[in-house]
């Protein structure tokens, strides 16, 4: 499939620039929406009337799910490196699971506030918050989707050869996922 | 890699580059015709307002009445016009069929690095199409707030009464995006990794550095859009209130994330257009380039700039007056490269052995046009003088004056310089000589009066000009672009015969039949599946034309030094 | 390079995150003043993003070409960010 490499040894796999050259372009996105929260937010005023209506704990709480879920990831991917798929698996379905229930947090979080009538439509910073963290849980929905036929990959064996190096791609993109958390989970619950 | 492969397999869902290439071509020559047709409509509208416009009774209301152009349908026209161009004409032909199809040729590849991803950026652009045309077919027509987009106008579907239209946009951009975020971390991974031994990167043919910058800035700059666009979509879906400002939205902020991807864009478009004439001129001129390093150079610097500049779409739209003076000095500063670029073209014409085969036409063509195109951005670049032209004919002459070079002029050009490679066969000169002119000279008889509409005054985007008595006397203008224009149209016939007949009449091209450098003219026309039959290992720079003491006056890029003579 | 750079203690890592986690949350409920818990808060997340990025997604063993490809888009939003404020923080 790829012809003669240029310089022995030095060059980056293809998979890795790929995923990189990706995240660059979610950087760009992701940051433009929070860029443009924190710009409206100064303008509005603060908004701290509406903000003081999120639940800083709950998000805590699912602040240490995804940094946890991280750790797992990246030993998945150690596990990968020194050669046991068993142990990949396991990693694998720690992280999924840790995604999960992420999801699951954050889904109870939006029925509390849809309950108590903040809708997206309530006041600019509701509009930002479901888009801010919607769009969040849609790259942490599509990671565990990743992770999950990862995992599947990893426990039927056939063909985890050609699968086992993405298993680090998918780490790049889950990490990246988490990263935007950790400045997601203050700018929105704890300003 | 050479099991028999089914119709489908090999055809439709193909992973090589090259049939990628060929489908995204057909692609973008298709949605030409719809561009062509919305700006027929538009054109006649303006020279004979309220007039029965020929061959359109077969519209059904209410978008038009009997070939009565309706006022609604007429904005929708001008939006469908300029996203069509732009997002499914200039980005496929110039990028998805140029760049794919040449990429991994330039550099000795037998394939792209991610061949499963560009078959998926393709059908993710044919699905977005597909999106986009059947706007047209849903209630209310489709999207109809320009290919700006602009909110509130294009927020509250009670402002146009458009509806499921401007979703059904959102979505074909927001999947036109994707296939090419897609498809340009595929040409970054495949150059950066999958150059052919000896091909450093001041040895790559300079179409590949456009197409690069290209990529580098088209996937730095559409984030903020893509936020905006998610952000449009929840405004009109699920009630947020971005962009509204009777609900503590801002309108601007569109704009800014909007023209924060434009301004980079209009460069994702031109690069390549520019990457074609350049690889045409040395060819036709047997001499090399003029000024290698500095074309790169500059092409990194105007790229760099690029991400500075936005603001000057927004000199009018109340933005705070003291940003306007920086991004005037950055608008004016950024022809600086460009121009560089325009005299290495003119340079590198100083002293050759000139023909003027078809390609060649047009890549002169281009050369002529676009310094009109760059000469006129310094105009509108000033905020002073901004303030008079924006929102005029002398923008739209602008855009079209950089526009339509790139694509057309330089995009027609690669088409029939590479047409040999990409299908084995060669085009017909004289039918290639008289699609030239009639687009060469109905192109400026169209867009040339323009400027002076502007200056007198005259607005985009209006209906009819004749309810404003400021205008009427222009009238005549707007008549005889119209003519021109449908001599430009009718200019595009002979093109649209010799591409497909060549297809099974042309002649059988060789593998190198204008004597070129680059690697794509090393090997069979159309190259075989992998490419190369052997791997090619690179030797020197891609303009090797009349080097003293070589024996012919070309040398490929893979002749060792001692065959050809001193390496550039 | 040694297995010990290759593979730090990920554990360690996500310790100290845990521990950031906590004084952020503490910054937050503390009485400072409002400027200077958003100053801290946001140093905080810096710092676990930057342990994230440098042990988690290996960039302290990347090449310059990565780290471009990681850093140019933050330069960029830092920009787009400083020109917007005439616009969207002070308009009225």
């Amino acid at each position: 499939m790829t012809t003669a490499a240029v310089a022995a040894g030095e060059r980056i796999p293809s998979g890795k620039l790929a995923v990189w050259w990706f995240l660059a372009s979610e950087i760009m996105t992701f940051g433009g929406l929070l860029a443009a929260f924190v710009l409206c937010r100064f303008a509005g005023g603060g908004w701290e009337d509406q903000a003081a209506h999120v639940n800083a704990w709950i998000a805590a709480v699912n602040t240490l799910v995804l940094l946890t879920s991280s750790l797992s990831m990246v030993q998945a991917h150690r596990a990968v490196e020194d050669g046991s798929r068993r142990r990949a698996a396991a990693f694998l379905l720690v992280t999924v699971l840790l995604g999960v229930a992420f999801l699951g947090v954050k889904g109870f979080e939006y029925s509390r506030e849809l309950a108590h009538g903040f809708t997206p439509s309530t006041a600019p910073f509701w509009s930002f918050y479901y888009g801010l963290t919607g769009l969040h849980a849609l790259h942490v929905l599509a990671g565990v989707v990743a992770n999950a036929a990862l995992w599947i990959a990893a426990v039927r064996g056939r063909g985890w050869a050609q699968v086992a190096p993405r298993v680090e791609y998918a780490g790049l993109y889950w990490h990246f996922v988490d990263v935007v958390w950790i400045f997601l989970f203050p700018l929105v619950y704890l300003s | 890699m050479s099991e028999p492969m089914g119709f489908w397999r090999r055809y439709v869902f193909s992973t090589d580059h090259k049939v990628i290439g060929r489908q995204y071509l057909f692609l973008g020559l298709a949605m030409a015709l719809v561009g062509a047709a919305s700006a027929y409509i538009i054109r006649w509208q303006l020279a004979w307002p309220e007039s029965q416009i020929p061959l359109t009774r077969w519209i059904p209301e209410p978008a038009m009445y009997d070939g009565h152009l309706d006022p609604s349908f007429y904005n929708q026209l001008v939006t469908m016009h300029g996203t069509v161009m732009i997002f499914f004409v200039a980005m496929p032909i110039l990028l998805g069929a140029l760049g794919n199809f040449l990429i991994p040729l330039m550099i000795g590849a037998d394939d792209m690095a991610l061949p499963r991803l560009n078959m998926l950026s393709f059908w993710t652009i044919f699905t977005a199409a597909v999106v986009l045309l059947a706007s047209f077919f849903v209630h209310g027509g489709p999207a109809a707030s320009g290919w700006t987009a602009y909110p509130p106008l294009s927020d509250d579907p009670s402002y146009t009464g458009v509806d499921w239209g401007q979703n059904l946009w959102l979505l074909a951009v927001a999947l036109e995006f994707a296939s090419f975020l897609m498809g340009g971390i595929n040409f970054l991974t495949t150059v950066v990794n999958m150059r052919a031994p000896g091909l450093g990167f001041f040895r790559l043919p300079l179409m590949v550095w456009m197409q690069l910058t290209a990529a580098v800035l088209f996937m730095l700059s559409v984030g903020p859009l893509i936020a905006g666009a998610v952000m449009l979509l929840l405004d009109r879906t699920i009630g947020t209130t971005f962009f509204l400002p009777q609900r503590g939205g801002d309108p601007l902020l569109w704009q800014h994330l909007f023209w924060f991807f434009g301004h980079p864009e209009v460069y994702v478009v031109l690069l390549p257009g520019v990457g074609a004439v350049l690889e045409i001129l040395p060819v036709f001129t047997r001499k090399p380039i003029f000024g290698y390093r500095t074309i790169v150079y500059s092409t990194i610097v105007a790229g760099l700039l690029s991400f500075v500049v936005w603001a000057h779409h927004m000199f009018v739209a109340g933005i705070d007056p003291r940003l306007a003076t920086p991004f005037s000095i950055t608008t004016i500063l950024i022809s600086v490269p460009f121009a560089v670029i325009v005299f290495a073209m003119i340079a590198s014409l100083w002293g050759g052995s000139i023909t003027f085969p078809t390609p060649m036409l047009f890549a002169l063509g281009f050369l002529v046009t676009f310094l009109v195109g760059g000469v006129t951005g310094i105009f509108n670049g000033s905020a002073a003088v901004d303030i008079f032209i924006h929102g005029t004919y002398f923008v739209v002459a602008h855009f079209h004056y950089t526009l339509f070079p790139t694509v057309f002029f330089g995009g027609f050009a690669g088409l029939y310089y590479w047409y040999p490679k990409m299908f084995g066969r060669m085009l017909n000169e004289a039918l290639g000589k008289l699609h030239f002119w009639l687009t060469f000279v109905g192109f400026n008889a169209t867009f040339l009066p323009m400027f002076l509409l502007g200056m007198g005054g005259h607005m985009r985007r209006i209906y009819n000009p004749l309810q404003y008595d400021f205008l009427k006397p222009l009238a005549p203008v707007n008549q005889f672009a119209t003519i021109a224009m449908i001599v430009l149209l009718l200019g595009q016939i002979p093109f649209v015969l010799n591409f497909f007949g060549s297809l099974r009449y042309g002649a059988k091209a060789a593998d190198n039949p204008w004597g070129a450098n680059t690697l794509e003219w090393q090997t069979s026309s159309p190259p075989p599946h992998g490419n190369f039959s052997t791997p090619p290992t690179v030797h020197r720079g891609p303009y090797d034309f009349s080097l003293p003491g070589a024996p012919a006056d070309f040398v490929p890029q893979h002749r060792p030094a001692a065959v050809g003579g001193r390496a550039a | 390079m040694s297995d010990a750079t290759r593979f730090p203690s990920y554990v360690a890592v996500w310790a100290w995150l845990v521990a950031l986690l906590a004084v952020g949350l503490a910054c937050a409920f503390l009485p400072f003043g409002k400027a200077i818990a958003i100053f801290l808060v946001f140093t905080v997340a810096a710092a676990k993003a930057f342990l994230v990025a440098r042990h988690y997604m290996h960039l302290r063993s990347e090449s310059l070409l990565i780290y471009a490809i990681a850093g140019l888009p933050v330069l960029l939003l830092v920009g787009l960010t400083i020109a917007l404020v005439p616009d969207i923080v002070f308009r009225r």
